[in-house]
């Protein structure tokens, strides 16, 4: 049998398996759309919120109807306390609540100054940033009001009053993701895990349906058999990284800021050692149903190691380094940096050869493995 | 009904798999998952400062940032130096305090203080945007004060005629922002509820008969449902108080409401869950292909649960399938209770909120009543058939 019988004997192997048929074909293209679909509106806009006005005067009107205009904020009531309120928010009618003080507008033009209160729901981080960011902008622009007219009132010219209000612009400006949409911040990360899991998953099934029958594995050396397997996971999985870094990144409006080369080059040594590892682990498992149980597991753990939903520097250091042997954690930051924010293949250069080392020591242990599953094997059918 | 019982306990003791699903790695992803958000709070997070000018106002304003906890200045000679590292990752936003800031502040100019922040790291960069308008603004309103006092205001009305309007911000129920509080628990009930579906998988694809390339249900095969609910409900339960504990009485993390109520709501999600297996596992009728679907079914569940994106801004399908998940229904009532510190009547209402499962019975029923009937001829082979499958 030469290699190019192998590969095609291997290739028939993987198609002839409806179990890994299903989770590699199906499960792709199943969670390309599933995934992302909760977050295709990208933002929370409209978040509903309750209004206690105690002073009812045309200031107090104003500040509401600007919270309203905010794009982040509706304005679903105005309750005659915070008690009411209350009962608003626990019945989950509203998650956020802006209250305006008695005597607002007197205190104002008396020159006293007064509090806006806001609360927002914080068991919704998003929904709260949204309130917040709403309700904020909405009580610093009534500030600014409030300051014009004091300067006008006193006599100041229009130019120089709108000036001094704003004495100083702070532009701040959200990059790589600019329109902070949601599907931009979990897609590249999420999308390598699922290619990740899959891989091993695959791998993981064709090993342990193998081990146990007789078969055209047993008659080919070890290093043959494990150099094929991985080419033709490799030919399978260039078109899956095709669909998912090139079609699916376009569709769900991801930034993409490398060449094709270097997406290829970085993806090459991450598909090589995630399948070596693949068929590493695959002979640990003697039965077809575990693989696909024990890397469901490992999988929410590893995608918030990786370190792109929580910084890496405020995950406890142990986790960290032992989660480096994982592929998929230095291919997800390394690819991130590569293709999201840009940073040139000099930066990336220590993650890629740590993904050609994790290639190098799986490949040797796989070899090893399979050789010790031909030699049990052997042992079992004579 | 006992020895249904030993069996399944016999049958558990013999699968050293099935073992460890029910009992220590549970316990090892739950401690795990919490230690690797343990830190509770983003603190200390590195941010490049461009300081162009080295007055003394923009020397104020990077003192102002390093006094925020969020924040960790570290000083970059020039933007591009700045820039690279920020695509690096090494700092996660930038802030660029422009050359002649003074001069223009104290001519009546208008400078511009430019911040950029990393968006691709979603929370990290919302965080930190606000904070870094909070400082400076908070630096900057010092300049002011020191501009109207030397224009001989008096120090009493220099405060209000800065800032008329104060704002005060609250964050109901989870007053610190603590990720702990926030993150975690849903985290754990999505990892609760995937152990939960491969324990009673696998208990299931058990009792799977082989014939001639396919897969019979044995004709006790109600009594054997209903003993697995028996069997595995308490020992799930276990696992689902365990998390509880921890976080709130263990980590200590503020629950308005009693965690009692919160076993009810997790029975129910429980019960559900198992009925939409039955029926998965009852359409399948073949262990491989069960566990798969499963998986596919069940893995996104956190994304559907609306706590990191809300479900009110979810597509219309999103907001179906959600309803399919168990765990979604769950962490409703988790909210309220924790959070709202809502009492067991409105728990008891959330979870009739699950009353669409109920349609599934009849499905099962029927389903299982056709699985069961194994052609007579074949019968003897049963049992040959059956120690294959194990």
């Amino acid at each position: 049998m030469n290699f190019w019988q192998l590969m095609l004997a291997e290739f028939k192997a993987i198609l002839a398996d409806k179990a890994i048929v299903v989770t590699l074909f199906g499960g792709v293209l199943f969670y390309s759309v599933l995934y992302p679909l909760p977050y295709l509106q990208q933002v929370p806009t409209e978040q509903q919120v309750v209004v206690i006005d105690h002073d009812n005067s045309s200031l107090s009107r104003l500040v509401t109807r600007h919270a309203d205009a905010s794009a982040k904020i509706h304005v679903v009531a105005n309750l005659g306390s915070i008690d009411e309120a209350k009962t608003w928010i626990s019945n989950g009618k509203a998650y956020g609540l802006l209250v305006i003080p008695a005597n607002f507008r007197r205190d104002l033009l008396l020159g006293k100054g007064a509090t806006l209160s806001y609360g927002g729901d914080a068991s919704y981080f998003l929904i709260y940033s949204a309130v917040a960011e709403g309700l904020v902008a909405a009580g610093m622009d009534a500030s600014k009001d409030v300051q014009l007219i004091g300067l006008l009132s006193r006599g100041q010219n229009p130019q120089l009053a709108e000036q001094s209000v704003n004495s100083i612009n702070i532009n701040s400006v959200p990059v790589f993701n600019p329109s902070l949409g949601y599907t931009p911040y979990v897609v590249p990360g999420l999308f390598l895990l699922i290619l990740h899991q899959t891989l091993l998953i695959g791998t993981g099934i064709l090993g342990a349906g193998q081990w146990r029958k007789k078969g055209y594995w047993q008659h080919v050396s070890s290093t043959q058999l494990v150099l094929a397997r991985l080419s033709v996971f490799l030919l399978i999985y260039s078109v899956f990284s095709s669909f998912y870094l090139g079609y699916c990144f376009y569709w769900y409006q991801v930034s993409v800021a490398a060449t094709i080369i270097e997406v290829g080059l970085f993806m090459l040594p991450f598909l090589l050692a995630t399948g070596a590892l693949g068929i590493v682990l695959s002979s640990f498992f003697m039965r077809r149903d575990l693989p696909t149980q024990l890397y469901l597991l490992m999988s929410m753990p590893v995608l918030f190691v990786s370190g792109f939903v929580w910084p890496i520097a405020l995950i406890p250091e142990p986790l960290v380094v032992v989660s480096q042997v994982i592929p998929a954690v230095p291919a997800i930051m390394g690819m991130l940096e590569l293709n999201q924010l840009g940073a040139g293949w000099l930066a990336i250069l220590p993650k890629w050869l740590q993904l050609w080392g994790l290639f190098a020591v799986f490949i040797c242990l796989a070899v090893f493995a399979v050789a010790q599953k031909q030699k049990q094997a052997i042992g079992i059918s004579s | 009904m006992r020895q249904l019982i030993k069996r399944e306990l016999k049958s558990v003791w013999h699968s050293p798999w099935q073992l460890a699903l029910m009992s220590y790695i549970p316990l090892i992803g739950v401690l795990a998952l919490w230690w690797l958000f343990s830190a509770g709070l983003p603190r200390q997070l590195p941010v490049a400062l461009v300081d162009l000018d080295n007055s003394q106002i923009s020397r104020m304003l990077s003192r102002q940032l390093s006094a925020n906890s969020v924040i960790a200045p570290q000083s970059f000679a020039n933007e591009a130096l700045a820039i690279d590292a920020m695509r690096q990752t090494k700092v996660y936003a930038m802030v660029v305090l422009p050359y002649q800031l003074k001069k223009d502040l104290l001519t009546g100019h208008q400078p511009t203080i430019d911040i950029r922040y990393n968006s691709q790291f979603l929370l990290v960069g919302k965080l930190l945007s606000s904070q870094l308008q909070l400082s400076l603004a908070e630096g900057l309103t010092q300049i002011g004060q020191q501009r109207l006092l030397l224009n001989g205001a008096t120090k009493a009305t220099v405060d209000v005629s800065l800032t008329p309007i104060t704002n005060q911000t609250t964050a109901l129920f989870n007053r610190n922002n603590n990720y702990v509080g926030f993150l975690v628990p849903p985290i754990l009930i999505a990892l609760w509820q995937l152990l939960s579906m491969l324990v009673f998988v696998n208990s299931l694809n058990k009792e799977l008969i082989l014939l001639q390339d396919r897969y019979y249900l044995p004709s006790n095969i109600g009594a054997l449902v209903v003993t697995k609910i028996l069997f595995y409900s308490p020992i799930m339960l276990l696992h689902g108080g365990f998390i509880l504990l921890w976080l709130y009485h263990y980590l200590g993390l503020p629950a308005a409401g009693g965690l009692i109520d919160l076993v009810l709501a997790q029975l129910a999600m429980l019960l559900a869950l198992w009925l939409l297996v039955l029926v998965i596992f009852m359409a399948m009728r073949d262990g491989a292909r069960t566990v798969s679907f499963c998986t596919a079914l069940f893995a996104p569940a956190f994304a559907f649960m609306g706590i990191t994106f809300p479900v009110n801004d979810m597509p219309e399908l999103a907001q179906w399938w959600r309803l399919v998940m168990p765990s979604s229904h769950y962490i409703d009532s988790h909210v309220s209770v924790i959070s709202y510190g809502a009492q067991l009547p409105q728990v008891l209402t959330q979870v009739s909120s699950y009353w669409g499962f109920l349609l599934l019975l009849p499905i099962i029923v029927l389903l299982a009543h056709k699985a069961k009937q194994v052609p007579r001829s074949e019968l003897a082979v049963t049992t040959a058939g059956q120690e294959v499958n194990q």
